[in-house]
Formats: structure tokens, sequence, C-alpha cells
């Protein structure tokens, strides 16, 4: 009895190990053929499903699917983005991911382009002569802080900061110059009974984008890559005034009472709602800030800054947070003639049925069609795209390590709320990054 | 201390503690079944209305376009589908297995029975979410990820110590001369089970699919994990899909939403509500 | 052992769920105590570590005690709800008239709304800004000042994100202990009244201690559902502001799934298997201590 016993766990631990530790074999598509063999790909996306990515998508795959009998593409989507991301995580510990993925240039994913899972884009791009034809800018989003290009853009978004026009005169005051400047708006705003500022708190991102602000004006990307290594301190000068900032900004009662556990639509609908006064987010919310449900006294009075400067700047005004969306990845292990000829394809029609939509698109050269009806904001916000300067603020969720990413969301919302203090955050961030750093730049 | 107070004076004190009773009782019932009457009726509200803040008053107007809303962004009918297969399969295994597992251990008996009894019991208090990222890996490997099978196995598996559990406690109440006599008019074991234990445990029956049907009905983590092909989710899963990309939530289609997939369930057990609180009643006083 | 039995008979009726027991239930559970002694991020090769993730964990994880702390409290709110109000309520229903039946169903709805809509469903209800049900029904009594966004305040969210666990399942074992009430016999009810006994002695000296078995399989069934709770804080909150709703579960899930540290994720996991057999361990021996002085 005992002897089986003995027996059994080491078998099992023996499976346990196997399971674990070896890698999967999946048959890898011959790469010496040329020749073109329709079959089911798949696609695992973190958009929205009626969104116009997966409209625009669809359509393309079914008309490559009319010329090409036994194609189809199977697009699966998560949008709500935590759940995605465990899906895509449990995926790559299973060896199982798909054809194409959805991803950001994290950390995490620059593990996946050493193991060398991932098509090498810039590569891909050029050889299907559409390297030159997208935006700059739109392929740096997706780029590592190393220059590689492993993700295709879908989308080109700017971010601005969303104002009330009456609401401003209302308490008095004007379009803040300087990012300090909207610290001081709060007071008289909140004199006035406005709030200040609606932030959805209970997703990690939107104050982790007021975060590096200041470090952006004040050193462009190199803080934030300096700091994720471990080169840069939180409580150097450059972190130690953002993440005063951020201090402030909590202090002065900038963002609406309770934002930590208000989400998204909280934020979007205070502002169309005229409760508060400003609200940062990107022109992909356009249609809902301008559209003809929003009561018409705040739709005739919404207008936009873009991000503010500081003293001693070394990013130009018109540089601030551009986004083109989490990118695509293309799995190197299936990548065939078939999906290249199928991403030339898609890649060479999607930006003009994305301008069709009403939407500034990843590639130059489409002027996107403003919706009929639509006020002259949406146009003027569009336009703005012609200004852009040569380099865009990073949002920092892409470049932390996940362990201190998770960390640091979790610890502004406490800074900002003054459960905790500016000292108290640097040390702790500055202890994440120490341990957590070496596991993915070292 | 009775025999101090008169008769009618004591009646009148019953009544008032009864009254008091059932103002309780009823206030409970407000407390648990408001907020559902609140989530019904948000389905109705026009969404501009909620989003402007009034989430709490009486609707201005009634609309069925949240209903529209939501069966357009999602194959409602497909997760409610899945759920009831998932369920339905689940609970049929989780009696089955576990009325066959306390079978084996206490009407046949074996040597070695109290260790696998303690092996099972183990189980009840293990946390599901240890098993999650090597079943992720074991069925990627044998390919069950995206199936029925993947929601049903880990659910069955973490189900079956309570439904052991509950099985042998209800066996011990069956008197052995019911078997012995059984088997003196020449009953296998098979037949015993068939015939016997599996008629008079009706109850137990009733007790263990409610209990764990509820748990099963409600699984997010395990259809989580292990499904993310549309047409393979199930309600809690599908209900996740109206959190959009950035965190946006469109909340009356949400709302409607959740009223389409609960209706299916209240009619079920509104139907045999009886059945399952006279088995509840019964079946868990022996357990 | 019935009469007539063979080895084979036990075999057929063992073999089906041991077999599925072991594989959905065991396997993985050993695989994950396999994986607690290794360092592994799920795209790169495993690495032995030994007790490196045990020694983090124990002494240098400020969050993990956090988290174990939250789940305490989580388990107290729990328990509260599941074993001292279901039970008041299987009491109150007992001594209730006409309606019973009705109130006994409608009790139980709120344990099949699935999951998430019970977090959507709080997530307006203790909303502040727009004003949710309970700040409104504050406001509505004339105590407005207390009005607080409960999810956002580090003091107060830990039990907020707690009582919705609690509450949904109320309804469920309150039924239990209702049947087990039902069960115990009039006479002894009837003798104690004649005595003069109070509802509250009756319900001391001559129910309770007749449905103790009963409170202690609930209380066991409780607790573990407890300890596992999940989904609730993961929805509502996910573990914020800060990590003051942050449970061992969700820190886990977090470990594994955002930080893809699958080897310390294993080794908390293995620590939530210790704590519920150390919880159960408890329940059984105070129930025996219960025995000896009854």
């Amino acid at each position: 009895m005992k002897k089986h016993l003995v027996g059994l766990a080491g078998a099992v631990t023996a499976f346990a190990l196997a399971l674990t530790g070896c890698s999967g074999a999946t048959a890898q598509p011959s790469t010496s053929s040329t020749e073109i063999v329709p079959r089911q790909i798949s696609w695992l996306l973190s958009r929205p499903a009626d969104g116009s990515v997966i409209t625009i998508v669809k359509k393309l795959a079914d008309e490559y699917a009319a010329k090409h009998p036994g194609f189809s593409l199977n697009l699966i989507t998560t949008p709500d983005r935590p759940s995605y991301l465990q899906k895509l995580q449990t995926l790559a510990a299973a060896n199982q991911l798909p054809e194409l993925f959805d991803t950001d240039a994290t950390p995490f994913t620059q593990k996946l382009v050493k193991q060398g899972k991932l098509v090498d884009v810039q590569k891909m791009l050029t050889d299907l002569g559409l390297y030159d034809k997208y935006r700059p800018l739109a392929l740096d989003y997706q780029r590592f802080d190393d220059g590689g290009l492993y993700m295709v853009p879908f989308e080109f978004e700017l971010e601005f900061f969303w104002y009330n026009k009456a609401l401003f005169q209302k308490a008095g005051v004007s379009v803040p110059k300087t990012l300090d400047d909207i610290v001081s708006l709060c007071k008289p705003l909140r004199d006035a009974g406005v709030i200040p500022i609606s932030v959805d708190g209970q997703d990690g991102w939107p104050l982790l984008r007021y975060m590096s602000y200041q470090p952006f004006r004040l050193a462009g990307s190199d803080y934030v890559d300096k700091l994720k290594k471990g080169e840069a301190k939180m409580s150097d000068q450059v972190g130690a005034k953002a993440v005063q900032w951020m201090s402030d900004l909590g202090s002065n009662k900038c963002f609406q009472d309770g934002f930590s556990s208000q989400g998204y639509t909280d934020a979007r609908d205070l502002f169309t709602s005229g409760k508060s006064a400003m609200y940062q987010i990107g022109t992909w919310e356009l249609a809902s800030l301008t559209n003809k449900d929003v009561p018409a006294a705040v739709r005739d009075n919404v207008d936009f800054f873009t991000l503010p400067t500081v003293k001693d700047a070394v990013t130009a005004d018109n540089e601030y947070t551009v986004v083109s969306g989490i990118g695509m990845a293309v799995s190197q292990q299936t990548y065939d003639p078939l999906m290249k000829d199928f991403l030339k394809f898609v890649l060479d029609n999607y930006s003009e049925r994305l301008a069709a939509s009403g939407h500034l698109t990843p590639m130059q050269g489409y002027e996107p069609t403003i919706p009929a009806g639509s006020s002259d904001l949406y146009k003027r916000a569009l336009a703005e795209v012609n200004n852009l300067g040569k380099k865009i603020a990073f949002p920092w969720d892409t470049k932390l390590d996940p362990t201190t990413n998770t960390l640091m969301q979790q610890e502004l919302t406490l800074l900002v709320q003054g459960d905790s203090t500016p000292a108290a955050f640097e040390q702790k961030i500055d202890a994440s990054i120490t341990e957590n750093a070496p596991k993915f730049f070292g | 201390m009775t025999s101090t107070v008169s008769a009618p004076e004591r009646r009148r004190r019953l009544n008032l503690a009864r009254s008091f009773t059932n103002l309780l009782v009823v206030l409970i019932v407000v407390v648990q079944v408001y907020p559902l009457v609140w989530l019904f009726v948000t389905s109705l509200r026009p969404a501009q209305e909620f989003a402007s803040g009034n989430a709490f008053g009486i609707p201005s107007a009634f609309t069925w376009d949240n209903y529209v809303r939501a069966f357009g962004s999602a194959d409602l009918g497909r997760y409610i589908f899945n759920s009831f297969v998932v369920t339905g399969v689940s609970s049929l295994l989780i009696v089955l297995l576990g009325m066959m597992a306390a079978y084996a251990i206490k009407v046949l008996g074996f040597r070695g029975s109290k260790i696998v009894m303690g092996a099972f019991l183990l189980g009840i208090i293990v946390p599901v979410q240890i098993a999650l990222v090597p079943l992720f890996i074991n069925y990627s490997r044998v390919g069950l990820l995206n199936t029925y099978q993947s929601m049903i196995i880990p659910l069955v598996g973490f189900a079956l110590p309570t439904s052991v559990y509950l099985f042998v406690s209800f066996f011990e109440y069956i008197p052995r001369e019911t078997y012995e006599a059984a088997s003196l008019d020449g009953a296998g074991p098979f037949r015993v089970f068939f015939e016997i234990t599996m008629p008079l445990s009706t109850n137990t029956v009733i007790t263990v699919v409610f209990v764990n049907g509820i748990f099963i009905w409600n699984d997010f983590i395990f259809a989580n994990t292990f499904v993310f092909e549309e047409g393979m989710k199930t309600i809690p899963l599908g209900l996740q899909n109206f959190i959009g990309a950035m965190g946006s939530v469109d909340w009356t289609a949400t709302f409607a939403a959740v009223c389409v997939t609960v209706t299916p369930l209240l009619l079920v057990f509104l139907v045999m509500n009886r059945a399952i609180i006279y088995g509840l009643e019964s079946g868990a006083t022996k357990g | 052992m019935l009469p007539g039995r063979s080895r084979t008979s036990v075999l057929v009726f063992l073999v089906p769920p041991l077999l599925l027991y072991l594989v959905a239930v065991a396997l993985p559970i050993v695989q994950s105590l396999v994986l607690s002694f290794f360092s592994w991020d799920g795209v790169t090769d495993l690495r032995l570590v030994g007790f490196s993730n045990y020694v983090k964990m124990f002494t240098a994880d400020p969050i993990f005690w956090r988290a174990f702390a939250n789940t305490m409290v989580y388990l107290a709110v729990c328990l509260f709800f599941q074993l001292g109000v279901s039970l008041f309520v299987a009491n109150l229903l007992s001594y209730a008239g006409r309606g019973k039946e009705v109130a006994k169903t409608l009790y139980l709805l709120p344990a099949i709304i699935s999951t998430v809509a019970i977090s959507f469903l709080f997530q307006r209800i203790y909303s502040y800004e727009p004003a949710g049900l309970i700040n409104q029904l504050l406001a509505g009594v004339g105590l407005g000042d207390l009005a607080a966004p409960w999810l956002s305040q580090v003091n107060t969210v830990l039990v907020a994100v707690s009582a919705p666990e609690g509450w949904r399942f109320t309804g469920l074992y309150m039924l239990i202990l209702y049947a087990a009430i039902l069960a115990v016999p009039k006479e002894l009810e009837e003798a104690a009244r004649l005595d003069g006994a109070s509802t509250w002695q009756i319900f001391a000296h001559v129910r309770f201690p007749y449905i103790r078995p009963v409170w202690v399989t609930t209380m066991i069934m409780a607790a573990t559902y407890s300890l596992r709770g999940f989904d609730i804080p993961y929805l509502l909150t996910n573990g914020g502001p800060g990590q003051a709703s942050e449970l061992l579960t969700t820190y886990m899930f977090k470990t594994a799934f955002r930080s893809t540290d699958f080897g310390y994720a294993s080794s908390i996991a293995v620590f939530i298997v210790i704590e519920c057999v150390v919880a159960v361990g408890l329940i059984l021996l105070l129930l025996r201590r219960g025995r000896e002085n009854a």
C-alpha cells in the first residue's frame, strides 16, 4: 500500500513537471512554401465587440474569404482589459497563443519577443510595402524603448482635457497654461459648486496618466524609461515633483469625492451631465461628447485644451499623450504565406474604411469623414492631428513591470485620497522597482 | 412568572409579539428583494435619465430600448443555453457520482473507506483558485479549452466532496435491515442501489442539486479562465462583456441583460419552489 | 458492509467518482504544490528556488499579511450574515404567521442572481457621486452628514465588499437552519414554556443545543466558501483603494495573472489551503468543546 502511494506521488510529480516544464510542439507550417493555403485563423482581441475595428476587420475578412474559399477569421474579443490580460497570459503559459493577438508594448510582451514568438512588424510592414504609409507616431506608440516594433496599430487617438466653458465662466477661471494652474483652478471651481475634474478611479490607468504628465514635461520619456529599470528613483527631483503634484490634486479636492470607486462611465456622465468642469480622455469619446443625447447646455459649451506645460519644459506644447490603441501581434509560429497575404489585404484597405467611420487613422493621408450633424468641435478636435509634435507622452502602464504597475495604481489612489504621503509613496515604489525590475529588465 | 399574567393579557402580548415578528419578516423581505426590484425598474429606465444621476427615483418613462441594446450587443440566448447545459450536466454528475461514492463508502464498505472519505472531505476546504493555472495547462494539452467539459470537470470535482458528505450522512439514516431484507431476497449491490438507495434519496438529491446548482450557475472563475469563445460563454461571463474596452459600461442595457438572464432560472425556481424547499428541509436536517 | 457485495461492485461504484476527483482536484493541488517551489513567469523556463517563495511570503511581503488580515474580516462579516442573521431570521420565521412560504422563497432570491450582476448592483447602491441607494436613504432620514463614498474609504471598503457576499447567501443558510429548527421536538419546547422559560431561554437551552450539529455543518460550509471568496471583491473594487479590500484570493490571482509570478502565486494558494484546513479544525474543536460542556 505504502509503496503504491510513493509510486503514485512520484508519478504525479513527474507529470506535473512535464506539464509545466516542456514547451508545446505545435506543428510549424513550412516556411519554404510560398503557396497560400486558406484555413481558419484566430485573432484574440480586447476591443469593443461593436466598435469600428472589429466591424471593419470582420467585413474585410468576409471579402477575403469570398476570394479564398476555406479561409475564415475567428474574432474572439474580451473588451474588459484585466480579464483579457489574464487570458493572454494563461494562453502564453500554455503555449497556445493564436495567430493574431492584441497586446501593448509591455515588459511581458518583450519577453515573448525574446523567446522569438512574435513576428518583427517593422520587417513585415516593410516587406508588405506599407511601412512608410504609417504615421511615425502611430508606430512609435507600439515600439519598445529599444526601438523594436512588434505590434500593428489599428487606431490613432489624441488625448485632451475637455472642459465646460460655462462652468469655467461661472467660477471665473480661465484655461490653465501650466500643470500647476490646474491645481489652482480647483478651489474656485469647488466654491462655485462644481466638481473640477471627473476621473475614472476604478480603473487604474487614468490616474497613471496624470502621474506621467509632469515627468514628460520635465524630462521627456527618459525619466520613465530609467525609472522602470531602477536607474532613476521615484524620489528624484522629477519624480518627486510628479508625486507632489498628484498629492496636491488630491488635497485641493480636484477629483470628485469617492472617485476611486467610480468607473469609466461615471466619470464621463459627470462631465456630460454638467456636474464636472474638466475630463481627460481621448478622441475615441468624441462621439459621446458631441452627440444629441448630451444636454444642449453642456454640448454647446464643451471645448478642449491639450496637455499644459510646466516651467523649464523640455517637450513642446504640441507634444502630449497620443495613442494608437492596443496593438496586434502576429505569432511567429503560424506566420505563413496565407497570413502574409491576408494581413496585406486587411492593412491595405483598413485605414480608408476607418476614416470613413469618422476616426483618425494609423496611416497618413486619409481624411476622417465627420459624422453628419455633429458639432464643430468634432472637426476642430480631429484637426489637431496636423499640429502634432515629434514626441509622445507614453502611458506608464505599458512601461513599468507588471507588479510595480499594479502597485503604483493602487498607491496613487491612496496618495490622492490623502491616505498616504508623498514620502511613503516614493519609498514603496522605489522598493518595488528594486525588487521586480530585474525580473523583466535584467 | 406566567401565573401573574391574566389570560387575555397574555393573549394580547402574544398577538403583539406576533405582529412585531411579522413586521420584521416583511422588513427583511424588503431588504432581500428591493435591490432586485430596483434592478428590474432600472432596466426599463431611459439610459439618459440614469446617466444624469437620477438612478433611484421613480422613472419618468418606461422604455424597452435597453432590452433592444442588450440583445443587440450579446447573444443572451446562447449564454442562457450554455449556463443550463453546464449547470444541468454538472448537477447530474454531482448527484450520480456523489451517490455512488457514498454508496461504496457507507453501504458497501471496504477496507480503507475511512481514508477515502477523509480524502473527499479535504476537498470541501480547498479553494478553487489553486487549481486554475495547473488545470489551464492540463486542459490546453489535451485540447479541452473552450468546451463544456472544461467547466464541468472542475465544477463537479470541487462540488463532489459536499455531495459525498451529504449522501454519506443521509445513508446513515437508512436502516441496515432494509438492505439486509433486500439481500435475502437475492438483490445484488446494483439492484439495491437502483431500487432502494436511489428512490429513498430524493430529498438529499434536491439538497445537493440546489446548494451546488446555485454555486455552479453563478460560477465566474472557471468559465473566465477556461472559456473565451463567444459561443461557449455562460451567463456570468457573458455579462462581463457589457464592460467595455476601457471600463465603460452601458448600465441600463447591462441591467436589462441581467433581467433577461435571471428570468429562466427564476421561472424554474418558482415552479419547483415547493419541491425545493420541502426537499431542502427534509434533506438538510439529516445532513 | 452490505452482504453479497463484491470487490468488483465496490470498484464500479468507487472508481468513477474517485477518478474525477483525482483529476479535477487532487492533481492540480499537487501541481500547485510543486510549482510553489519554482519561479516561473509562464514564458521562460522554470527555475527551482526551493523555499524562497515561502520565505518571501512570510517575512518580506506586507501586502500578503494585509490580505490575510482582510480575509479574516471578510470571513467575520460573511459569518455574521450567514450564521448570525440567518439563525435569527430562521427563528423569527418559526414564530411568524401566514406568508412564511412566500417569505422563504423571497429570501432565497439573491442567491440565484449571478455574481457579476450582484456586483454591478452594489456598485450603484454604494455610489456617492451620484448618490446611490444607501446615501440617498441616509439623506432621506436626515442623516445626510453620514453619507460617504463607501467603496473609496479605506476604513469602510472592506466591510462594504464583504456584505454583499454575506447578504446573498443568507437565505440559503437560513433555510437549512429553519429546517433544523422545525425538527426540534415540540414537546421539549412546550415543556420548557410551561416551566416559564422565555423565548430567549427556549432558544438558548432547547433549540440551539438541538440544532448544533446542523449549525456546525453550516458553519463549515459558510467558512470555507468565505475563505475562498473572490468574485465580489474582485469585480467591485479589485482590491482597492490601495490594498484595503485585497483578499488572499484576489492577491493570489493578481500575482499569477497580473504579475505573471506563477510560482509565488502557487505558494499563496498552498497557504490558503492550509488556512482552510486550520479553520475547519478549529470549528470541529469548538464543536467537541461545546459537546463536552453541554
